[in-house]
């Protein structure tokens, strides 16, 4: 049977949700978006189809995520309902009810990296990795492509699949040397066994639609035709728009929209965006317009005027960018063979991560098994200062395709560090049973 | 006493009320051709029966609106919208509009003019098509109509049409694209419900009747007959609204559940919490167009005593088409009814031709009574079906709020309310297979009419105050005025609004009664991690319901 209905529109603005009171998650975030939506008579469309957010269960959100000491303890019912609304387009989408999907939801979440001790860059859990991981346990999806297309690099998401070579994380935002969270580089490609499968972006600031078409065009679009994804997603943060607060990008709802209809991702997640009075508005109803395959030309905003166009010097950067990465891409395979033949058997980073909502420092020692049978099982030792005081973890993650001997590996060393005793918690996360246990 | 008249399908009904009992009751058949005729034969039935020709109130519920729009008897509108950014609306509306300029963005700040010389422009192009009614609709106009209403004065001194149907007074919620069907279709039936009105008016006149004369709405609540005629697309679909009055009126529980009116060839079904039928969330569907006019949440199976029964690959079917009325009084073809009668269940006509026509269905070795079984099984399972769906259809309304979600919405049936023709024979059996109580008001058959006796009037309005840019509106007003103070709370919002449908109710003639508030949302405006403002929003109304509701049985 065909799809008369084209999108499934989970929409959930959050009215009674804020980080507080005046921070820019807070409940008047998508009232204008609401407002513009129900005034434009999207929701009456044929071929737009809305459906309620389901509520998330802790069962998938542990899928992706260790909370220290747990996450029930780190979350409102808000984030259940967020990340449930982005597991309700899956259903949609899965259950063939709809073409895609669009989960207009807040809170957002691609700042949340795999441990959790409290909130970051607005986001506590990352709603789009449990959808993935959901997708993978119920309807046996492989390989997936994240595009994130907020104006901060999805550092969260970027974590959770790094080493993780059946999905491809692509994200572009503006330069990590001019915006939070300071990341997202064109060296961060993935751990060894996954090298290429992270591709990061950096744009300088001033980038217009021309740029990012560019991107798109001649980048983003050759490689998912390349990596033959089973699923593509969209973390569809929109603060590149030339009148948000928090960003310098100058893209419109025409360039959203437009990327939109390219993009032509299965499901999309809305992140971050806070003009939410001038740009909102505007670009949600042009995504929304074109994955239903309804006419956007229309979707303008009334300040366009004020928007800039993009220097030469920019167009001249991301020319080179793209260049750049094209290479890298064409050349993934002996990057990879060649750096796991120099880190022979374990691939380790440390890290400082700064939840900046919270104020905790969090210091991280990983660990990957550069295993030849299955993308390696994973150890975190991490500390966290803030304003609980101290919290310590250290943690395996089993892979769900893991083999034998990393399976075992992975509890040894986490029993290891047991009797070694140096921090509070110790927790597998074992996706080959798609458990968590506390040892 | 209270006239109450309601125009059905098949039959024309009328009751009068005095002190919560009814009085009189007649019966005749609608003459669809012409809907005057069938009011005056029972309103002539009435007069004579009652000895009186003075009432306090005379309510109608017709098919004037929804026949005018099913014969296609209505009239061209020229359409003019300002759209301004967003969706391409052409493809969405029932006619071909004609695009203006001036735009009213989401806070109702004016962004984009309209133009004196591009309304003179569409007043040549629909003068040319001898269009002589109007409306007007723009995108936001709820947020501040001065866009419509300046176009709407163009308009007239152009081409002085005689009549210009306006978005937000149309309806004061948002969703241009409903506002500008519901104002389109007002303007289409304006003349034919005009006409109407005044034939009603003129007949009772001539006859000596003395009433004021009310015209019934889809939300359930009347309108007097002279605000009726700005608004005539309220009056579609009212015969359902006016049978769940009528079961409102004659029933005084308060347990959740739902009613059935159980026609000729439709169920009509109906949801009910806190003694109160549910509203749908949004208007009704005029000729497969959304609109902004309100109504109960109501869904139609096509199920029925005259619903046509005939067995297919060997298994009994039933409905939705009618083909007669049942065998038992002569009709064609083995019917619900018929198998009512022979299982026992009603004494109607002759039971010898019902057994005849459960006999025609029957496959070897099968009892009539067995058939009569089956036949009802058939229909009591597609009835129990559309519960199911309008049930869950209501669970999945979409909310916004994180409260909403986490303690749900949906609700819980504990009895069902059967009224119409054929409810004696099917409630039961539904209520059974339920397994919830059942209850058949005494005058069940006359529902519809008693409603329209009974409806109260009702009104409605929306504010919304945006502190941050210092006013308030009201869209069906028509009012945009700056806000007394800047310390305007939620508190005198409602209080204002409160104030505001006084007055409408008392420039309507409507006796204002009890008001209740329907919707109410506040939200901080942030600006730069400091508050600027608030902006909330409103809605009041005369809550509509029923007069009186009897203790007992009327």
């Amino acid at each position: 049977m065909m799809n008369t209905q084209k999108l499934g529109l989970v929409f959930f603005p959050a009215f009674d949700w804020a980080i507080s009171p005046t921070h820019p998650e807070r409940e008047e975030r998508l009232l204008y978006t609401r407002d513009q939506i129900v005034e434009e008579g999207l929701l009456d469309m044929p071929s737009i189809r809305e459906y309620k957010p389901k509520i998330a269960t802790y069962k998938d959100i542990e899928r992706v995520h260790i909370g220290i000491p747990d996450i029930a303890s780190l979350i409102t019912n808000a984030h259940l309902v967020s990340a449930g609304g982005a597991i309700a387009a899956a259903d949609a989408v899965m259950n063939r009810e709809v073409k895609r999907a669009f989960a207009l939801v807040r809170p957002p979440g691609h700042h949340a990296m795999r441990v959790v001790h409290g909130t970051r860059g607005f986001c506590t859990i990352n709603i789009e990795a449990i959808m993935v991981e959901y997708l993978r346990k119920v309807y046996g999806i492989g390989k997936v492509a994240i595009i994130d297309t907020d104006v901060h690099h999805g550092d969260g998401t970027q974590d959770v699949f790094y080493h993780d070579p059946d999905t491809l994380f692509v994200s572009f935002h503006q330069d990590g040397r001019t915006l939070y969270p300071g990341t997202g580089f064109t060296n961060e490609m993935g751990s060894p066994n996954a090298l290429g499968t992270t591709i990061n972006i950096p744009l300088p600031p001033g980038t217009t639609d021309v740029g990012l078409h560019e991107v798109l065009d001649h980048l983003i679009l050759p490689i998912l035709a390349d990596f033959k994804p089973d699923i593509i997603i969209n973390s569809a943060g929109q603060d590149n728009h030339y009148s948000d607060p928090l960003a310098n990008m100058a893209i419109t709802a025409q360039g959203y929209a437009r990327l939109a209809d390219k993009l032509k991702a299965d499901i999309a997640v809305l992140e971050g965006g806070y003009s939410i009075e001038n740009a909102l508005p505007y670009v949600n109803v042009g995504i929304i317009l074109a994955m239903a395959e309804m006419d956007f030309s229309k979707v303008i905003e009334p300040d366009i005027a004020i928007c800039p166009s993009q220097s030469s010097s920019v167009t001249h950067y991301i020319k080179k960018i793209i260049e750049e990465r094209q290479h890298t891409w064409a050349m993934k395979e002996k990057l990879r063979q060649e750096a796991i033949i120099k880190f022979g058997e374990y691939w380790q980073q440390t890290r400082s991560i700064y939840y900046d909502d919270d104020g905790i420092n969090e210091q991280q020692k990983e660990t990957v098994r550069l295993c030849p049978q299955c993308s390696g099982y994973v150890t975190i030792g991490t500390e966290a200062h803030g304003g609980f005081g101290y919290k310590t973890a250290y943690i395996a993650i089993i892979p769900s395709k893991a083999c034998p001997t990393c399976r075992s590996a992975a509890y040894d060393a986490v029993h290891r560090a047991k009797k070694q005793g140096k921090y509070q918690h110790y927790i597998v996360q074992n996706k080959y049973e798609d458990r968590v246990e506390t040892l | 006493m209270f006239l109450g008249l309601d125009v059905g399908g098949t039959f024309t009904d009328g009751v009068v009320i005095t002190a919560g009992k009814m009085v009189s009751k007649v019966k005749t058949p609608t003459t669809h051709e012409n809907l005057l005729q069938c009011i005056l034969t029972v309103v002539d039935k009435v007069v004579e029966e009652i000895g009186s020709k003075t009432f306090e109130r005379i309510a109608l519920s017709t098919t004037i609106v929804t026949n005018a729009l099913i014969e296609d008897n209505i009239d061209q509108v020229g359409l003019c919208i300002m759209p301004g950014p967003g969706m391409n609306t052409k493809e969405a509306l029932p006619v071909e509009p004609y695009i203006l300029s001036g735009y009213i963005d989401h806070r109702g700040r004016e962004t984009a003019q309209p133009r004196q010389e591009e309304v003179m422009a569409a007043c040549r192009h629909f003068l040319a098509c001898d269009c002589d009614v109007f409306a007007v609709s723009g995108k936001f106009a709820v947020r501040n109509p001065n866009h419509e209403l300046t176009v709407a004065k163009w308009l007239k001194q152009d081409a002085n049409p005689v009549h210009t149907s306006i978005g937000a007074e149309v309806s004061g919620s948002l969703n241009f694209l409903r506002r500008t069907n519901s104002a389109y279709y007002n303007g289409a039936v304006w003349r034919r419900f005009n006409n109407f009105a005044s034939a009603v008016e003129k007949a009772l006149t001539d006859r000596g009747i003395h009433g004021p004369v009310y015209v019934l709405k889809a939300d359930g609540g009347t309108l007097p007959l002279a605000i009726a005629r700005k608004y005539p697309v309220e009056a579609i679909f009212t015969g359902p609204a006016a049978s769940v009055l009528g079961i409102m009126a004659m029933n005084s529980t308060n347990i959740p559940g739902i009613s059935l009116d159980i026609g000729g060839t439709t169920t009509d079904i109906a949801l009910w919490q806190h003694g109160a039928p549910l509203f749908a969330q949004q208007g009704a569907r005029v000729a497969g167009y959304a609109t902004a006019v309100r109504a109960f949440r109501l869904k139609s199976v096509g199920i029925g005593g005259d619903s046509f029964v005939r067995l297919e690959n060997s298994e009994i079917k039933v409905g939705p088409m009618r083909l007669g009325s049942a065998m038992a009084v002569g009709g064609p073809k083995p019917t619900v009814t018929d198998a009512m009668v022979v299982a026992g269940l009603i004494d109607f006509g002759n039971r010898q031709l019902a057994v005849e026509a459960m006999r025609q269905l029957a496959l070897a070795k099968q009892s009539p009574e067995e058939v009569a079984n089956l036949v009802l099984d058939e229909a009591v399972m597609c009835i129990c079906q559309s519960i199911t769906g309008i049930l869950t259809e209501q669970a999945a309304e979409p909310v916004y709020r994180v409260e909403d979600i986490v303690h749900g919405t949906g609700l819980r049936v504990e009895q069902i309310i059967g009224v119409g023709g054929a409810a004696a024979g099917l409630v039961p059996l539904v209520a059974k297979k339920m397994g919830v109580t059942y209850e058949l008001p005494h005058d069940g058959m006359v529902a519809n009419a008693v409603g329209a006796a009974a409806a109260r009037p009702t009104l409605d309005i929306t504010l919304r105050a945006d502190t941050a840019e210092g006013y308030y509106t009201v869209a069906e007003l028509g009012i945009k005025n700056r806000l007394p103070s800047m310390h305007f709370s939620l508190h005198d919002a409602y209080q204002l609004a409160e104030e505001h449908l006084a007055q409408l109710a008392k420039d309507s003639g409507i006796l204002l009664g009890e008001t209740e508030m329907i919707q109410s949302e506040e939200f901080n405006v942030i600006r730069g991690f400091s508050t600027v403002g608030k902006i909330m929003t409103c809605r009041f109304q005369v809550k509509p319901g029923v007069l009186w509701q009897s203790k007992e049985r009327l």
